[in-house]
């Protein structure tokens, strides 16, 4: 697996981790320092986009 | 101590001895024990959970959880969860030997996305970012092919349009459908090697673990 695969399949398992599932009820705010990591979750798909695209047009950016 | 819940599950087996079992009325909710003043966002307890995850989706179908919930132990969780029982108990007696597949693709003409200052109120924000949202679309002859190729292989399926620049096609598939998902996949690449997309999975129930009666 190339590193653009890993770091493409890291950023997918993170996104499905913090993006995906049931919400439940009284769940705690998570935060790292002051960042809400509903926002981290937001830039992991915006990265998980960008990624897709470089790594399926490689030749294109080089 | 607290427990990061990772999902829920119909069998006590289905999640020893790979995480802690937690008994919710007669389904188990599996949790990862960490110190109390242990925080969540932390790089390499993230990098543990989704490790864990993955090992139960290997050893059954599970509903996800969304990172981030915690429970001191069976009356919290039950307290917390009591709503949800019900359909997690039909989720997964009917789809117990099926898993999610999702395929994300880039747009084919990316909205902008709305500036909230170009916005008097937060309303009028949210409705121009959801309006964007919605207006955003494939190829045309991409989607066709998804829903020729993909789509006959999963017992559901969904498009949903998630931001300003990309969609995802979300598939329940059963188990022995995995492969012939991949190899679907696999043609898709090769017949729109223009086309920016991610297929990715098996996952737990996350799409479909809501919307089931």
């Amino acid at each position: 697996m190339s590193d653009a695969d890993e770091e493409l399949s890291l950023l997918e398992t993170l996104d499905h981790l913090l993006d995906r599932g049931v919400v439940i009820a009284g769940e705690a705010v998570v935060s790292i320092g002051d960042v809400d990591l509903l926002y981290l979750g937001l830039n992991v798909v915006l990265a998980n986009v960008d990624a897709i695209i470089r790594t399926s047009q490689p030749k294109q950016r080089q | 101590m607290k427990l990061v819940v990772i999902g829920a599950h119909r069998e006590r087996n289905d999640v020893e001895p790979l995480a802690e079992a937690i008994a919710v009325s007669d389904l188990w909710l599996s949790g990862m024990a960490v110190e109390e003043s242990q925080p969540l966002g932390d790089r390499d307890l993230l990098l543990r959970v989704a490790k864990t995850r993955a090992a139960l989706l290997d050893r059954a179908t599970f509903v996800a959880i969304r990172y981030g919930f915690t429970a001191h132990g069976e009356s919290e969780a039950m307290a917390k969860c009591a709503a949800h029982i019900d359909r997690w108990r039909r989720v997964l007696n009917d789809f117990r030997d099926c898993v999610e597949m999702t395929l994300k693709v880039a747009a084919a003409a990316p909205r902008a996305r709305p500036d909230r200052h170009d916005f008097e109120s937060g309303a009028a924000y949210i409705r121009a970012l959801h309006e964007a949202t919605r207006a955003t679309d494939v190829a045309p002859e991409f989607r066709k092919a998804v829903d020729d190729t993909l789509a006959p292989l999963a017992v559901k399926y969904r498009w949903s349009n998630r931001d300003t620049s990309s969609l995802e096609f979300a598939a329940l598939v059963k188990r022995q459908n995995v492969d012939a998902i991949d190899d679907a996949g696999a043609a898709l690449k090769r017949d729109f090697p223009s086309v920016p997309f991610l297929l990715s999975g098996p996952w737990p129930l996350e799409v479909f673990a809501d919307d089931h009666e």
